[in-house]
């Protein structure tokens, strides 16, 4: 059975008359990374900055569900956040050391730590160096340590790959990954869908300080992403666009992709494409969770997939 | 009060490790020896110029008047001579020719012969002979001792209040806490200051949010000023380490029986009350800062507050107890530094007058630290601008 870490129950934030977060709520679970997008100022970070007690929301609950008081228990959640950066003159240690300290962490033991993360993240050595010598993603690789260096129950990730390599990118996923594994509730926030895909076992979608979609990738794709076919072949476009059961089509050089009506049966619906249809390539999938977030963000409701606020 | 201290060692050994620091930290106590050293080494290297001076003592006074000369630390080299030396003397650097007879006691002249080159308190050093012609002309006199004491004693006046107490005491006895007061006001304002580059660095190198991640903006601010509060009080202890063997050796009264006194813990209570004072400002005030290079006249007017008090130095000394004094003892932002000034020249101190300042002060104190931490707890995270005064006036009111 699921074990509940945090539950968020519709909190609303705004600022001045401007309405940042309206009635939002969710759940996060033990060892689950659950993803939280939506295009830029869809109140992502509004909403992580309430839960970490950095902003304090106008109406709603946050509540830790391991732990019974009100007050937010900061030293079992790591953060990460958006506008990251260390202290510039002080060794890697001390600054590692610093944070485990902030949360009460035994400070034997978060060395040990420390030297151990540095060393997978290939920074063994380094300990006694400042940022200052460090490139950007050495730095973030720092910055992600410094939020796991003491073990935390909830572990909040703002947009942990910004500015990572391709290589890193994959250190960091494969401990965030082995993280959820040994039971670390994640709250990921991230642009790279593709990155959210690969990695988030549920997905939340925000819009406008609201959520549009929830629930795991599967749910997501099946509620409310359509199937899409894409055709590499030389063909008339209008007729393309008027084949039955075809939302809509777009063109690229000799690539059409044609966005299908809710409920098409992909089978039957090949087997009644016109035989004069030219194609030497055919691929039939549901709509990318990249595309549900572009249609999203630019307000382009994708007509009959199902897509509800 | 935990997470403060957490904070506070953090910025204490942070800044103990920084070499900046640990340099300055030294370099003051040796910049102040090296100078208070200086004019006594010029000193010593120009009195390496040895100074003859030939005696043709005719009336045999220069048994007495050489322990005379010894007494007040003159080392002349001294030789007798039977002949007259002036011709020789032209010839030879550091050289004087001293004609002792019976015209230099009987008309009150002494005529002494030296050469072009000569030390500069070589004229100085000669008037110590005055006295001890003045003895032979007594002694011609045939006077007894006891009036001669009398006539050579000399007249002393002196001026005696009588609408005050007239209880004396030595002036240092006061002036030495004081000064002590001063430079621990000296030393944690200094540090005070690093506290607006603390904030505004944190800002600058983005990492406030990650802290606020665990602890609150009241106890970061909280254990910045305690950490720099430390760390000015650790620079008061070093200069002090430092100093006091070098002022117990120069100095020909008791200093540290001086320092001992309880006026020394109202005087140091009164620097650590304007130490607060001023770290509130730096803390709100750093925090609304990102930018320190290019901030406004605004910044720049605030740092020069805690030295207002050195513009007021002259009228404050000229009368301490005068309307200037009394009005800027009122005025929170040169309350500690006037107090301080002021309390080391008094005789008596105002009580109520004090009582009155330093309610204020603590008053002044507790709204600023108010004022401060609203917008400490706001501009901390307004990374990437400095914030304008409109705007900090508009934190205060959320």
């Amino acid at each position: 059975m699921k074990v509940p870490i945090l539950t968020v129950q519709n909190i609303g934030k705004s600022f001045k008359d401007k309405t940042v977060v309206n009635d939002l709520s969710f759940q996060v679970f033990e060892g689950e990374i659950m993803g939280i997008v939506g295009p830029n100022g869809a109140g992502k970070s509004t909403t992580i900055r309430s839960i970490m007690g950095i902003l304090y929301p106008d109406e709603g609950k946050i509540h830790f569900n391991r732990h019974g008081s009100a007050e937010i228990p900061k030293r079992v959640v790591g953060y990460l956040p958006e506008e990251r950066g260390l202290y510039k003159k002080v060794s890697i240690m001390d600054i590692l050391l610093y944070f485990a300290e902030l949360k009460d962490y035994p400070l034997k033991k978060a060395r040990e730590r420390a030297l151990f993360y540095l060393k997978k993240f290939g920074l063994e050595g380094k300990e006694k160096s400042t940022i200052e010598e460090f490139s950007k993603g050495m730095a973030q690789k720092v910055q992600f340590i410094a939020a796991i260096i003491h073990e935390p129950e909830l572990l909040i990730l703002d947009e942990p790959f910004s500015g990572l390599d391709p290589v890193s990118q994959d250190v960091i996923k494969n401990e965030i990954r082995e993280l959820a594994g040994s039971g670390t509730a994640i709250l990921l926030s991230a642009h790279q869908m593709n990155v959210v895909e690969e990695l988030c076992d549920r997905i939340l979608m925000m819009h406008r300080g609201q959520q549009v979609i929830s629930g795991t990738l599967e749910e997501i794709k099946k509620k409310y992403a359509n199937f899409k076919c894409v055709m590499h072949g030389v063909n008339d476009r209008t007729k393309l666009s008027e084949l039955p059961q075809v939302q809509r089509a777009t063109h690229q050089g000799k690539v059409t992709t044609l966005f299908l009506e809710d409920h098409v049966h992909p089978s039957e619906w090949i087997k009644n494409l016109p035989a004069d249809v030219d194609f030497n390539e055919l691929s039939i999938s549901r709509v990318s969770l990249h595309e549900i977030f572009i249609e999203i963000a630019t307000d382009h409701s994708p007509e009959g997939s199902g897509k509800s606020a | 009060m935990r997470n403060s201290k957490k904070v506070a060692k953090w910025e204490y050994k942070k800044n103990m490790k920084s070499k900046s620091f640990i340099i300055s930290l030294l370099l003051t106590p040796a910049l102040f020896l090296l100078f208070a050293f200086l004019p006594g080494l010029f000193d010593s290297l120009s009195q390496k110029d040895e100074v003859n001076v030939y005696v043709q003592d005719e009336i045999n006074a220069l048994k007495g008047i050489e322990p005379s000369l010894k007494a007040q630390g003159i080392t002349w080299n001294i030789e007798k001579t039977d002949k007259n030396m002036s011709s020789y003397i032209k010839e030879h650097e550091n050289t004087a020719y001293l004609l002792l007879d019976e015209t230099a006691v009987d008309n009150g002249r002494l005529e002494v012969f030296t050469n072009e080159s000569m030390p500069q308190t070589f004229d100085q050093e000669l008037s110590a002979l005055a006295g001890s012609i003045q003895l032979l002309q007594l002694e011609s006199l045939s006077l007894t001792p006891e009036q001669t004491n009398l006539i050579t004693q000399g007249i002393s006046i002196e001026s005696v209040a009588v609408s005050e107490e007239t209880k004396e005491e030595n002036p240092l006895k006061r002036l030495v806490p004081g000064i002590l007061a001063g430079a621990i006001l000296l030393s944690v304002i200094t540090t005070g200051m690093m506290i607006f580059q603390s904030a505004s660095g944190e800002k600058k190198e983005k990492v406030s949010e990650i802290v606020l991640s665990s602890i609150t903006p009241g106890e970061l601010m909280q254990g910045k000023i305690i950490g720099y509060f430390a760390l000015g009080m650790t620079q008061a202890f070093v200069w002090l380490i430092c100093l006091l063997p070098f002022f117990i050796w120069k100095l020909d009264f008791p200093v540290v029986e001086y320092l001992l006194v309880p006026e020394t813990i109202v005087l140091v209570f009164i620097a650590i009350l304007g130490y607060l004072l001023f770290a509130a400002l730096f803390a709100g005030l750093g925090a609304s800062f990102e930018d320190v290079d290019s901030t406004s006249n605004f910044q720049g007017i605030v740092f020069i507050l805690p030295w207002l008090p050195l513009f007021l130095i002259a009228p404050v000394l000229n009368d301490p107890s005068g309307i200037i004094a009394q009005a800027a003892s009122y005025f929170p932002l040169t309350a500690p530094g006037i107090l301080i000034i002021r309390l080391s020249v008094l005789e008596q101190w105002p009580w109520l007058e004090i009582i009155v300042a330093l309610s204020l002060l603590i008053v002044s104190i507790w709204v600023l630290m108010k004022i401060a931490g609203k917008i400490f707890s706001i501009g901390i995270l307004k990374y990437g601008k400095n914030a304008t005064p409109q705007e900090m006036l508009k934190w205060l009111k959320y």
